[in-house]
């Protein structure tokens, strides 16, 4: 019987981490288009169910699932996402996905156009990672879960005396953002130049692997006694995600919401939790319609551009 | 609790919204027991000029009929509802205003239209008042069925605002513009569950501009994709001709 779910990037016009039934879909050529969130930060996570003054809890007896081949970025994206979640009132949907999860990962030798992992500090946080030697991988085990998981599962692995050098944790990243330092950067007028050639569509936050904000919403059956409470994932590049009672708008222009954005991922988090928010994973400019390269911005800001 | 008096009717359109209603097979039974139908020509015989709670109305405005029509509905409901994109934005209708009349003559139903022409087909929130609008062409059953809800309890409806950019990644669809396809997407409300895009087809931009649409940045970046603007002016003007004519005036 098969005892774990095996979460894993398949390709097919673009590449996203799928549940896999089969070895062979298995994708393991680049970063995947799409980060790993939606297992964790669901799209649609209902909260409770409601029947009257009754409230009923959903059941969260999840499968034990192995995510395989997670990059560095989408990893520390995890690891600040449990920062958020796992605080001290943790929110009991994400532990429980969580709790259930081995997170085998897979290091990168070289980044793409986009990403500059390098430049935003990124902590080693795994259960399981793979380093990839061209005809063996090496494995690093990061927590005692990942032991446990090496030593069930030890027919598949040989123990070794080979090292994991210096050189083979190194990534090549092409994209370089020169500075975390930004906060004096805020009032600069040339963020306006970047900002209003932004569509606010929000893909960004979408295809950011640390992005959490949501919206909750209620939805009523007909009988008008019975219904469930939704939680669903928000984008701070949409108007509307600002908008509080009395249709108030807190971010009205696109500027401030543009703003907010860069800084929420470069300074704000840091200030709160002592870590870069963003990874460097370049998803927000890869797939941003108009390709904002915000990186190459702050670098011009720096520089006095 | 006294079930609320609720009237279907359209104006000038397909009739597709008031199918919409019709297709939540499995909950057509609850929506018929919550409310009380006074008038839905679709399921019923029977005609009703009193007064309503909730009326809800398809189609623009595009005759005197029309407009005699939409009038007197307002005056007798409390609560109208624009459902659908002809009632919301002006719809295909609307783009007669940009062609010779002579051409667009011979492709009206004569008998429906023949001394009541008006000189150009509205959105009816452009001849009356409305309470809520229900985009889309046609408009998501689904979305139908929660406002009649959310209208019950006594809730404000608060309609989908945020760009088809949003549910689409959400989705995790390859983007069409990468695809050298011309897609609205970016400046486009959704609420659609990005249904069009999911499958393939570029977003027509059925529901409606975004409140900030950003024109300049998206004819911007059209034309450095590669596309032509006509043809991008073009599948604007399908469904919101009106609202993009004003808001190019605008800028």
């Amino acid at each position: 019987m098969r005892r774990r779910d095996v979460v894993a990037p398949v390709k097919t016009d673009k590449s996203r981490f799928q549940r896999i039934e089969n070895p062979d879909d298995i994708w393991l050529d680049e970063n995947t288009d799409f980060p790993i969130k939606k297992f964790f930060f669901s799209n649609r996570e209902v909260l409770f169910e409601f029947s009257g003054n009754k409230v009923k809890n959903p059941s969260l007896e999840l499968k034990d699932t192995v995510y395989f081949g997670v990059r560095r970025c989408d990893l520390n994206g995890i690891m600040h996402q449990d920062m958020v979640f796992l605080d001290d009132n943790p929110d009991p949907f994400y532990k429980a996905r969580r709790d259930n999860s081995i997170l085998f990962g897979l290091h990168c030798k070289e980044g793409d156009e986009y990403c500059f992992c390098n430049s935003v500090g990124l902590k080693d946080f795994f259960d399981l990672m793979m380093y990839d030697k061209g005809n063996h991988y090496l494995i690093e085990s990061g927590t005692e879960k990942g032991l446990v998981f090496l030593d069930e599962f030890k027919k598949f692995f040989e123990e070794t005396a080979e090292m994991i050098s210096d050189n083979d944790r190194k990534i090549k990243n092409n994209k370089k953002l020169s500075t975390t330092n930004i906060k004096y950067m805020y009032g600069n007028e040339s963020w306006e130049d970047l900002a209003k050639t932004c569509l606010s569509c929000g893909a960004c936050n979408l295809l950011c692997p640390n992005c959490h904000c949501f919206t909750i919403q209620d939805e009523i059956d007909f009988d008008l006694k019975s219904g469930r409470r939704v939680r669903v994932p928000a984008a701070c590049q949409s108007k509307g995600f600002t908008r509080v009672a009395g249709d108030h708008i807190f971010r009205e222009t696109r500027v401030s919401r543009f703003k907010h954005r860069i800084y929420h991922q470069i300074q704000y988090f840091k200030e709160r939790h002592n870590e870069i928010f963003c990874t460097g994973c370049g998803r927000c400019i890869r797939g941003c319609p108009v390709r904002i390269d915000w990186v190459k911005k702050i670098n011009e800001i720096k520089d006095g551009n | 609790m006294t079930k609320p008096r609720v009237g279907f009717y359209d104006l000038t359109g397909c009739q597709g919204c008031l199918l919409s209603v019709i297709f939540n097979e499995d909950e057509i039974l609850n929506i018929i027991n919550a409310v009380d139908i006074k008038e839905f020509r679709f399921i019923m015989g029977e005609k009703y000029d009193g007064e309503l709670d909730i009326c809800f109305i398809e189609g623009g405005v595009v005759s005197n009929d029309d407009m005699d029509v939409v009038k007197k509905l307002r005056e007798r409901s409390k609560i109208v509802i624009a459902l659908g994109t002809c009632a919301c934005e002006g719809n295909i209708q609307a783009m007669r205003k940009f062609h010779d009349k002579k051409d667009i003559e011979p492709l009206t139903y004569k008998k429906n239209h023949q001394n009541d022409d008006i000189d150009e087909a509205r959105a009816i929130d452009e001849v009356i008042e409305v309470e809520y609008k229900i985009p889309g062409c046609p408009p998501d059953r689904e979305e139908i069925k929660e406002f009649i809800k959310q209208v019950l309890i006594g809730k404000k409806w608060h309609d989908y605002k945020d760009p088809v950019c949003i549910e689409c990644k959400l989705r995790e669809n390859s983007c069409l513009l990468d695809k050298d396809v011309i897609c609205l997407g970016p400046i486009i409300k959704g609420g659609c569950k990005a249904v069009c895009t999911t499958n393939g087809l570029k977003c027509y931009g059925c529901r409606g501009l975004t409140d900030d649409a950003n024109f300049e940045e998206y004819f911007k970046m059209m034309k450095e994709k590669g596309f032509r603007m006509d043809e991008v002016k073009k599948i604007m003007d399908t469904f919101m001709a009106r609202r993009v004519e004003k808001a190019l005036k605008g800028k």
